[in-house]
């Protein structure tokens, strides 16, 4: 394995990503979105849902599934505080793996599928660059972009939170605080590699990247179960749940990429090409 | 000085066989081409050349058989026979959101020109020649069908390969462009002793550029052999053409007279006859003898061979 080989692979993919709007668009949209929703949910649920003094309604289950750590964390604060607290640490938290899991996905799905639609898979892959020199390029492509992505999402994130929470909590700022610095350097990549690895089995047997876009949408269920799991008060994003997934996700990883990397047999790629 | 002369081959295939579901693409094909050889692939539309090539430059694997390229074993060491192969695919297979140059770029470091320096006087030297100088900062999507077919190939030789894989090279192309790839494709054979299989539909280019050729019809192998003797498959009668000043019906006698002659037609330009003999050093000296003891006055005598378009379209028909 040359690595410079992979990075030229990638550095080629990378200045076409930039000049394809169809896939960048949406990725950068996605940060901006968040730190939109966040704010204007919030001031909806104070506006529509809380009235001073009452319980906090749906939101009591949740509290109550809190683990005991983070019931710590919510003694001694007004239900408006609380209220606040558990949507902006806990609501959102899986949320957030829908960012690095969709980005990589659909670059990935147009590095991969996209390359053998537009049939310039051909002279790459007539060149002397190996499969695995070839893989890696392709999955670094993938995974940094949808890195970045995340990262700036959570700082921006981050940062919309602290103002509310300056004001909420008489200056007090809730993050970064170590669950979601686990969850966006632990378990956010592992999440965007499984994204990868699936695309890329996908894209084998599929013949453009729209197709293989689709498909990777059924990457989401899982990450939804675990949005409402959440709202529903089944699952608490707490330390041992973040380690838990991250554990579960390196499993998934191993498995995928196993998978991938036989399903992308260069000799295989272009006679699978109708 | 005693030179070692050594017939090497560049190229073995044996038995090489491609199969997509029940179709079978490739069928046992073998053959091979001699280093410095200019080796013509001949055949119809879906004849399995694209195929041959395909598996030749380890694109694809074959379901049977064997293959080697400058030595090496195309499914072993697949990774060196893309290294001293230079091809130009059957589809100009460039990124289209890249610049002229960027390609070259990424395709000359991909091929092991690491060398920044060295690199960009390659690239400045090819597009120099293409005549894509100008157009080096442009997208390719924006280029001509033809700009992208020469940018095409100008990426195949970009490292100076010494065995060239070319799938239909000057399809798409000007007749002055055309020519400039004749030209080309001779000089790096007969200067160069570049290895060349030349994938093409115009048999006169096969007839000038190639050392010997292969007709390949429903993936197999119908002949391989010069031009020469791929003509001499057409077992017809000699055929003599004589082109004369006048014409009368006195000249066309004496000519059947003649003791070789089969058969006399007037061609359609009414003073050229088309004689058919059975011997053509036995038949000309006395053709010509009777057309002037008639009075006849002679421009010019030609035998009239049998062409490589001819041959082709019997040798594809009789499979
Ligand atoms: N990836 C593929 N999957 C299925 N069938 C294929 C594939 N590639 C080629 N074929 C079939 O194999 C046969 C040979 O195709 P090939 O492209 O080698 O022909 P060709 O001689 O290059 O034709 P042309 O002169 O039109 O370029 C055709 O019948 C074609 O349909
Ligand atoms: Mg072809």
């Amino acid at each position: 394995m040359r690595i410079q080989k992979a990075m030229l692979v990638f550095r080629k993919d990378w200045r076409e990503l930039r000049r394809n709007w169809q896939v960048t668009l949406p990725i950068f949209i996605m940060p901006f979105m968040f730190s939109a929703l966040l704010p204007s949910l919030v001031v909806l649920i104070r506006a529509v849902a809380f009235v001073p003094g009452a319980p906090l309604g749906g939101l009591a289950t949740v509290v109550k599934n809190l683990p005991s750590q983070a019931q710590n964390e919510l003694a001694g604060l007004t239900d408006q505080q609380a209220l606040f607290y558990v949507v902006s640490i806990y609501f959102f938290a899986p949320i957030f793996l829908i960012i690095p899991l969709m980005a990589s996905s659909v670059i990935a799905s147009d590095s991969f599928a996209g390359e053998k639609e537009r049939r310039t898979i051909e002279a790459l892959l007539a060149t002397p660059i190996s499969d695995s020199e070839l893989f890696l390029g392709k999955i670094l492509v993938s995974f940094i972009p949808s890195m970045i992505v995340t990262v700036a999402s959570f700082l921006i994130y981050s940062t919309v939170v602290d103002v509310f929470s300056r004001t909420i909590f008489n200056g007090r700022l809730l993050l970064p605080n170590v669950i979601w610095i686990i969850l966006i350097f632990g378990l956010a990549p592992t999440v965007a590699l499984a994204g990868i690895g699936l695309t890329i089995i996908i894209s084998a047997r599929v013949k453009g990247f729209r197709e293989a876009q689709q498909i990777s949408v059924i990457l989401l269920i899982p990450i939804l179960i675990l949005v409402f799991g959440q709202v529903s008060g089944a699952i608490i994003f707490g330390p041992e749940v973040v380690a838990a997934l991250i554990g579960a996700f390196v499993g998934v990883d191993l498995l995928i990429f196993r998978i991938g990397v036989r399903l992308f047999r260069r000799d295989e790629v272009l006679s699978k090409l109708a | 000085m005693v030179r070692k002369v050594s017939i090497v081959s560049a190229v073995q295939a044996a038995g090489l066989t491609k199969r997509f579901g029940s179709l079978t693409a490739v069928d046992h094909l073998s053959f091979e081409i001699r280093e410095g050889e200019v080796f013509g692939l001949l055949g119809p539309n879906g004849a399995g050349k694209t195929t041959t090539i395909r598996m030749l430059a380890c694109l694809i694997s074959p379901s049977e058989g064997s293959a080697s390229v400058g030595g090496y074993d195309t499914s072993k060491d697949s990774l060196k026979v893309r290294e001293i192969v230079g091809i130009l695919t059957e589809n100009p297979s460039l990124y289209e959101k890249l610049t002229v140059y960027e390609n070259m770029d990424f395709f000359a470091e991909a091929y092991g020109l690491s060398d920044a320096q060295e690199r960009s006087s390659r690239i400045r030297e090819l597009l120099e020649f293409f005549r894509l100088r100008d157009r080096k900062n442009e997208k390719v999507a924006k280029l001509s069908k033809g700009m992208k077919q020469k940018l095409a190939i100008a990426r195949a030789i970009v490292h100076n390969p010494p065995i060239l894989f070319l799938d239909e090279p000057t399809t798409g192309l000007d007749p002055e462009s055309a020519k400039g790839i004749r030209d080309l494709i001779e000089g790096l054979s007969a200067q160069e002793k570049r290895t060349i299989l030349l994938c093409t539909h115009r048999l006169e280019d096969a007839e000038k550029l190639c050392n010997r050729m292969m007709i390949v019809n429903k993936g197999k192998s119908v002949i391989v052999g010069t031009a020469e003797q791929l003509r001499s498959t057409i077992d017809s009668a000699p055929l003599l053409r004589v082109v004369l000043k006048g014409m009368n019906q006195r000249i066309i006698e004496a000519v059947r007279g003649v003791r070789h002659v089969r058969d006399v037609n007037v061609e359609n330009s009414a003073s050229n006859l088309i004689v058919t003999v059975d011997d053509l050093a036995a038949a000309t000296p006395e053709v010509v003898r009777n057309v002037v003891q008639a009075g006849g006055e002679v421009l010019s005598v030609n035998p009239i061979q049998p062409s490589l378009e001819e041959a082709y379209l019997k040798l594809v028909k009789a499979e």
